[in-house]
Formats: C-alpha cells, sequence, structure tokens
C-alpha cells in the first residue's frame, strides 16, 4: 500500500467524524450533558454549586410520599383527561361540521374558530380570570340576569376560581385549543377516500356508520398524533394556571400542576434536587404516553 | 332577532324588516369581498413584477424568500452588534417598586451631583429583580451593589448556608453605628437569618382599619367605642342591608376574603400568631392559629357573616369599594396613597381606627409588607467598596429629607424613631376627613409584631391559606358555624399543614446543619 492510498483510507475513515462533529458536540453539550447532569442533581439537595450535598435516592422517597406531588398529578390528570375527552371530540365535530358540504361562510368560520389560538397564554389566562371573578365577573352577572327573571336568585359571590378551579382551566384552554386541534382534524378529513364514502353510501350505510368505519380508519393516524401532542401538552400545563392564579396553585392547590409544583421547588424554594426529581417523574410519564401511543399505532400498522 | 319573518306592528301593520336587513346584510358582504379580492388581486401584480426581477438576478441557489430573510437577518445582527451597550454610570441600585424608584430619582440625582460613587437606579419589576437576585446568588456572580427588595423575596436567599447568603452581613455595622436602637426594632424581623442582619429597613407598616366613615357615622357607629374584633362585629354588622331585595345583602361589614393570604397573615399576626416563632420554628399548628382560622370563617360564611371581597389593586374591587360594597379595609400606611390615586371618589368619606384587637387589652395593630437595602456580597471587594455603598444607603433611608419624602409620596412611616417627633406626622389628611394619619400610625409602630424571615415562610402561609379554605368549604358544605367545632377541625387542618411544611423543611440539611433542627 502507497503513501497516497493510506491517506485517502485515511481521510474516508474520519471524513464522516468530521460531518458529524458540529452535530456530535452540540448534542452532546446540549442534551447528553445536561441529562446526565439532571440525573446527578436528583440525588443532591443544593443551593446553588457552592452548596451541594449527596441524598441518594432522597429526593424521589420523598417525592412518593408527598402529598403534594401527588395532588398535582391528579390536578394534572384531570385536566388531560378534560382535554382528551371533551377537547378532542370537539375539535373534530368542528372540523366535520367546516367539512359539510352545506355550509356556507366556512372560511370565516375557520378564522373565527382558530383565531383564540393566535392569543397568547397570558391573554387569555386573563380574560378567563376576569370572566370567573366573583360579582363583577361576566359569568356570574350573566347568570344573575339571566336566573332573575324565573325567580331564582344566583349567588353574584359564586367563586368559580374557588370551587371549579379544573373546571375553569379546562373550559379556557377549549377556547384556546380547539380551533388549533380542529385544523389537524380538518386536514386529516382531506384524505378520507370520496370513493369509500360513495361506496359506503351505495351500500346503504347510514351517517354514523359511515363515519366509524370509513372516516376513522381514515384519520386515525393524525388523531393518534394530536391526542399524543395533547396529552404531553396537558402534562406540561403550567402557564395558565400560574396567571389565573395570580402566580400560585389557586386555593386549596386546586390548580397545582407537576410543572407548576417543579417550578415552585425548583425556583421558589430553591430545592433543584427535588424539582429534578419531579422532572424525571414527568419524562418518565411522557415517554410512557409516547410508547403506549406508538404500540398502538404499530399494532394498526401490523393490522392494515 | 329581528333577523328574518314577518311581525305585527302595534298599530297592526305588517313588517317585512328580515328580508330586507338580509338583502344589505349580503349586498355589504359582497361589497367587502369584492374590495378584499381587489386589494389581494392589486398587492398580487404590484408584486410579482420586482419579485420575478428579484429571481432573475438572485443566483439559483437563493430563492427571493431565503434573501430576504438572510437580509433581515443580516441587519438586525448589524443592529445588535451595534447597538452600544448601557454601560453602568457608577454603582447599580435595583429597586423594584415603581412609586419608590419616582421617590428616588432626585435623591440619586443629587447625590451623584456632590458625592461619590455615582449611582445608577434601576427599576425592575419584582419576579425578574428576584430572579436576577436568586440566579446570581445561587451561581455567586455579581448582580447590582445594592439592591431593594421586598420581604418574600429577600427571605428566599436565606435558605441556604449562612456562608451563602448572597447579601453582606449588616449585624456588626449596625451595632457599633448604634442603629440597632435607632430604628424601630420589629422593622429589622424580617431581613434576620440566624441572628444576623443582612438588610437595612425601609419602613414599619403598621395596620388600621379604614372604614367608610361616611355611612358609619350616619348609622350612629361610635368606632371609639369597639375595642375587639367581636365589637366589630356586633356594631358593623348593622350596616349590612338588602337594599334590592334580591335576599343577598348588598354591603358587607369588612373586606376580606379567605382566600386572601395577605389578609390571613396580618390577622394571624396580630393575634400573636403566625408560621414561626422567633427562632424561626415552625409554630403553624399552634392554638392561637386555629382560632384565628375559625373565627375568619365565622366572618366569610354563615348566618353571622360580616366580610365580602373587593379585591385590591383591581378596578373591579376600586369599584366595589366606591359603591360602599363593603364599609371597613386594612389598611397598611402604604395603602392609603394608592386609594387616594385609585379611589378618588372617597376623599372626605374616610377615616382610620386602630383594628379592632382579638381580646380586650390586645394588640390594635399588625403589619403588611416590607423592604430593605441590601448590600450584595459580590459588590464588596475592597472596604472602601461597602464604607461607599453603606454610606449611600444610609442617606437614601436613614435621612430627615428622605423621612419627608416617604411620607409625602407614599404615606410610609420612617422607622428611625428620632423622626417620628416631626411635625409632619401631625398634618390633617383631607382623604381622611382631617384625621392626623401619620401620628396615628406611629402611635401603633412599637407595637407592630415582628415578621420572620424564614425562606418557607411563602410556603407555610401558603398550607396554612389552603387549610382555611378548607374550613370555610366544609362548614358551608355541612352548616357547621359554632366557634368551637371550628377550632377543632382548624387545629386538625393546621396539624396537616404542619407536618407538610416541617417534611419540606427537613430536607434543607443546610438550615439542619446550622439551627440544629432546620427549623421545625
Amino acid at each position: 500500500m502507497n503513501r497516497a492510498t493510506g491517506t485517502v483510507t485515511a481521510r474516508a475513515a474520519t471524513a464522516p467524524w468530521v460531518f458529524l462533529a458540529p452535530f456530535l458536540l452540540c448534542f452532546g453539550v446540549f442534551t447528553v450533558y445536561p441529562l446526565v447532569q439532571a440525573v446527578v442533581l436528583s440525588t443532591q439537595t443544593t443551593f446553588g454549586p457552592g452548596a451541594t450535598r449527596f441524598v441518594g435516592t432522597n429526593n424521589f422517597e420523598a417525592m412518593l410520599r408527598d402529598p403534594l406531588f401527588w395532588r398535582a398529578c391528579s390536578n394534572t390528570l384531570i385536566y388531560t383527561l378534560g382535554s382528551l375527552f371533551v377537547q378532542l371530540p370537539l375539535a373534530l365535530g368542528l372540523a366535520l361540521l367546516l367539512e359539510s358540504p352545506n355550509l356556507r361562510g366556512r372560511s370565516w368560520l375557520r378564522l373565527v374558530l382558530f383565531s383564540p389560538a393566535m392569543v397568547g397564554v397570558v391573554f387569555a389566562a386573563m380574560m378567563f380570570s376576569l370572566i370567573f371573578e366573583k360579582r363583577t365577573g361576566l359569568l356570574n352577572q350573566v347568570l344573575h340576569a339571566i336566573l332573575a327573571p324565573v325567580g331564582i336568585t344566583w349567588d353574584l359571590d359564586f367563586g368559580w376560581l374557588q370551587q371549579h378551579v379544573m373546571l375553569g382551566l379546562v373550559v379556557a384552554s377549549l377556547w384556546m385549543y380547539v380551533g388549533f386541534n380542529m385544523t389537524f382534524f380538518a386536514a386529516a378529513l382531506q384524505n378520507v377516500r370520496r370513493d369509500l364514502v360513495e361506496a359506503a353510501i351505495v351500500d346503504g350505510a347510514g351517517p354514523l356508520s359511515r363515519f366509524w368505519n370509513v372516516t376513522v380508519p381514515a384519520i386515525r393516524p393524525v388523531g393518534g398524533f394530536v391526542v399524543l401532542m395533547s396529552v404531553i401538552g396537558s402534562f406540561q400545563l403550567f402557564e395558565l394556571p400560574y396567571i389565573m392564579f395570580s402566580s400560585s396553585a389557586g386555593p386549596d392547590n386546586r390548580a397545582l400542576t407537576i410543572v407548576m409544583y417543579l417550578y415552585q421547588n425548583g425556583f421558589e424554594l430553591g430545592d433543584l434536587g427535588y424539582a429534578t426529581a419531579i422532572g424525571w417523574a414527568l419524562a418518565v410519564v411522557l415517554v410512557g404516553c409516547a410508547a403506549v401511543q406508538r404500540f398502538l399505532a404499530r399494532g394498526e400498522e401490523a393490522g392494515s | 332577532m329581528g333577523a328574518s319573518g314577518a311581525r305585527a306592528d302595534p298599530g297592526g301593520r305588517s313588517t317585512q324588516k328580515g328580508p330586507a336587513a338580509g338583502a344589505r346584510a349580503r349586498t355589504v358582504f359582497a361589497f367587502i369581498t369584492s374590495a378584499l379580492r381587489w386589494a389581494i388581486t392589486s398587492a398580487r401584480t404590484t408584486i410579482s413584477a420586482p419579485v420575478r426581477q428579484l429571481r432573475d438576478r438572485l443566483p439559483a441557489w437563493l430563492s427571493p424568500g431565503a434573501a430576504v430573510i438572510a437580509l433581515l437577518a443580516l441587519v438586525s445582527t448589524i443592529g445588535v452588534a451595534l447597538t452600544p451597550d448601557r454601560a453602568s454610570q457608577g454603582r447599580v441600585m435595583w429597586t423594584f417598586a415603581a412609586a419608590h424608584h419616582v421617590m428616588y430619582v432626585d435623591r440619586v440625582r443629587a447625590w451623584n451631583a456632590t458625592r461619590s460613587p455615582k449611582i445608577d437606579l434601576r427599576l425592575i419589576s419584582l419576579p425578574a429583580l428576584e430572579r436576577r437576585m436568586l440566579s446570581a446568588f445561587l451561581g455567586g456572580v455579581p448582580s447590582a451593589d445594592l439592591i431593594e427588595i421586598e420581604r418574600r423575596a429577600a427571605s428566599r436567599a436565606f435558605a441556604g448556608p449562612l456562608s451563602s447568603v448572597g447579601f453582606y452581613d449588616l449585624t456588626d455595622r449596625l451595632r457599633e453605628e448604634g442603629l440597632l436602637d435607632a430604628i424601630n426594632a420589629p422593622s429589622f424581623s424580617p431581613w434576620t437569618s440566624r441572628g444576623r442582619v443582612f438588610g437595612l429597613p425601609h419602613d414599619v407598616h403598621p395596620v388600621m382599619l379604614g372604614y367608610r366613615a361616611d355611612l358609619v357615622e350616619a348609622a350612629g357607629i361610635d368606632v371609639s367605642k369597639i375595642e375587639t374584633w367581636e365589637d366589630f362585629a356586633r356594631e358593623f354588622s348593622k350596616l349590612q342591608v338588602d337594599a334590592n331585595g334580591d335576599g343577598q345583602p348588598d354591603r358587607y361589614a369588612l373586606n376580606m376574603w379567605e382566600t386572601h393570604n395577605d389578609h390571613l397573615e396580618l390577622l394571624l399576626a396580630q393575634a400573636g400568631g403566625g408560621f414561626f416563632d422567633e427562632s424561626n420554628r415552625l409554630t403553624i399548628d399552634s392554638a392561637i392559629n386555629a382560632r384565628v382560622l375559625a373565627t375568619i370563617v365565622t366572618w366569610v360564611a354563615g348566618p353571622s357573616r360580616i366580610a365580602s371581597d373587593a379585591p385590591n389593586f383591581s378596578a373591579a374591587g376600586n369599584r366595589l369599594k366606591a359603591e360602599g360594597y363593603v364599609v371597613a379595609s386594612f389598611f397598611p400606611d402604604w395603602m392609603g396613597d394608592i386609594w387616594e390615586h385609585e379611589i378618588p371618589s372617597l376623599s372626605g368619606k374616610m377615616k382610620l381606627m386602630p383594628l379592632p384587637a382579638w381580646e380586650k387589652g390586645g394588640r390594635r395593630t399588625s403589619v403588611w409588607g416590607g423592604t430593605m437595602l441590601g448590600i450584595p456580597r459580590t459588590a464588596v471587594r475592597t472596604p472602601e467598596d461597602f464604607e461607599q455603598l453603606w454610606g449611600f444607603a444610609k442617606e437614601l433611608y436613614l435621612s430627615e429629607e428622605f423621612t419627608e419624602i416617604l411620607y409625602r409620596e407614599g404615606g410610609i412611616i420612617t422607622p428611625v424613631k428620632a423622626h417620628w417627633a416631626s411635625p409632619l406626622f401631625d398634618e390633617p389628611s383631607a382623604y381622611f376627613s382631617g384625621q392626623p394619619v401619620g401620628r396615628m400610625y406611629i402611635g401603633l409602630a412599637p407595637d407592630v409584631p415582628g415578621r420572620n424571615s424564614s425562606p418557607y415562610n411563602t410556603l407555610a402561609m401558603n398550607r396554612v391559606a389552603d387549610a382555611l379554605v378548607r374550613l370555610a368549604e366544609e362548614a358551608r358544605r355541612e352548616g357547621i358555624y359554632d366557634l368551637p367545632s371550628l377550632e377543632r377541625r382548624a387545629s386538625e387542618l393546621l396539624r396537616r399543614a404542619h407536618a407538610q411544611v416541617a417534611d419540606q423543611i427537613a430536607r434543607n440539611v443546610f438550615l439542619a446543619e446550622e439551627s440544629g433542627g432546620g427549623g421545625s
């Protein structure tokens, strides 16, 4: 083997690494190192870099015993279920409505329904906190005005954001995100094959049967994606309750979510180790959701 | 309604408003659509020629869109690079309150004209200031040279070992200069951690009760005879009336609600309860706290309800106050200035009285809020650094001139006892019906309860507030409003809250190591 051939071979061997180096460097610095550091941090109690103590699995054990952590989990789960079982069916329903051939002003309706998604979460949170306000809030005022003529006295001091916290959050998120999710379903409905729909009509299938046997299978991949995104978004809920309840977790922690609890521990109490342990718990849940979705999607692919 | 269909007018003639209105709407809609279409077509025609020319001139690998993005990126990069950094003019001081900033501007200007070092005063919102301050303290990197911060945010800096507290320890200097005696003692408590003082106090913030004198005096109520909260409830409840006959009072005696943590904290402090004792040991499950919680529930719910919610710092709340929905509100010294600006219509209709006590002869005031000025350790590199910053801090907070500015512009009483004799505080207030408000607050200042500096204060307050919300809701649900039963249940809920906070504190090994048990 002569020298020139050796140089070429060496170059060929190193070339891929040279091309990969920028990615590997960024991946190492911004992904691998923080992940490793997060594992280390979750086994420590800290107050800045100068004050750290190794505590082993104490943070995780404390988390499992902590009633507020479980409160945050149950609140987040309720919100997630609200998103899945109220928001997504509504979004699909609106998408189907917009697909209706007899509908007039489709573009305007689409714009109207989608426009809340263009509004910032801060604005929406402020708006809904005013709507749900006691005495001067729009909802209480409207209910008082509507019910008074039929002889029912609505209590203007009814605290929506005290007694129905999760309902308030679900309604606010419904307003913000239903139009956004609707656009995914509307796009998916474009993929429903007309010939299959027409064949089903010829075979005498009713609207419900056509929806279940033709439309749903066609939009299922997009549906799976929307469900996964909604679950992830719901588990990361933070800004909406944080602003609606003036930087707090609401009365009796009724608006406490997992991310908010993480934030409170890490950035208000300075316990970054415990906050990291909560972060790992959240990561495990989200990876689990993604795995379930992938498993289901693979099953469908195999089935088809 | 009225958009379609024929209907009879009172004279019996038939009108056809619906179809006509529909036709008009269609015409307008068609016009708007045509206008939009024209505008889009014109824009496309106008833009398409230059875009085509641009595409022809650009190399094949660069599309017009990419070229525009690249140009914008280039322009913005050059803009950012050329923007001069706002270099600090001397020593930087952060403050979080716009009202304070206004008060300090002239003082700083006067200082900078004749003295050194020059002070660069900056107003930063409280959450941002808190984040920057804590990040700097946790990372051990420089922040500002002087930081003015409020109580809850400051206490977060005390969570680690004493050696990690980011503020310079002022204890020895305060003692040497006699300032520990010259300043109202309770004003030091929020800035004192494990016996060391880390901030110069800005205020005292005694609390009184502000009430609608026009309504109270018209009802023949003599407030001088009100000594306790029981007296207050009995007398002021006479003002609760259902004017519109809807079965609900249109006026309540007291502006307070179970979800307002500030009200809860000041009432607990007034009663001698609270979350931590003087040694920062947890006292959430005390009998005093249970009694206060139970009493508050009888105020906000049940047949003896005397309180409702007119939130502070909100337009809706201000409207309710102006309309007389609530008669009395809690008034720390800084609140009067806010009301004067936000609810001017109540000028001459308000008066102040000491808080009713929890028992006869008990404390007639409490405390709400608090601010300090601290010197970060990183700002002190040489002894001269400290002397310069300390000199400015004392000039700003402790001078007689500042006492006047603080009172005139913010209604705030100085913590420097020697200045309390100033005739300034005897001036009658037009807003408060001619009362010498300053003198009234000063009369209560020595009785202001101490506040703790625990970094877990907010956490403890939140857990106690949770217990109160739960207690109130249980009372409403089960219709139990007798004080002994409420106190028993409050004790149970407070024990649970106590255990939760103790668990959290126990995780802080630094406090445990330095205070022998972490304060629980």
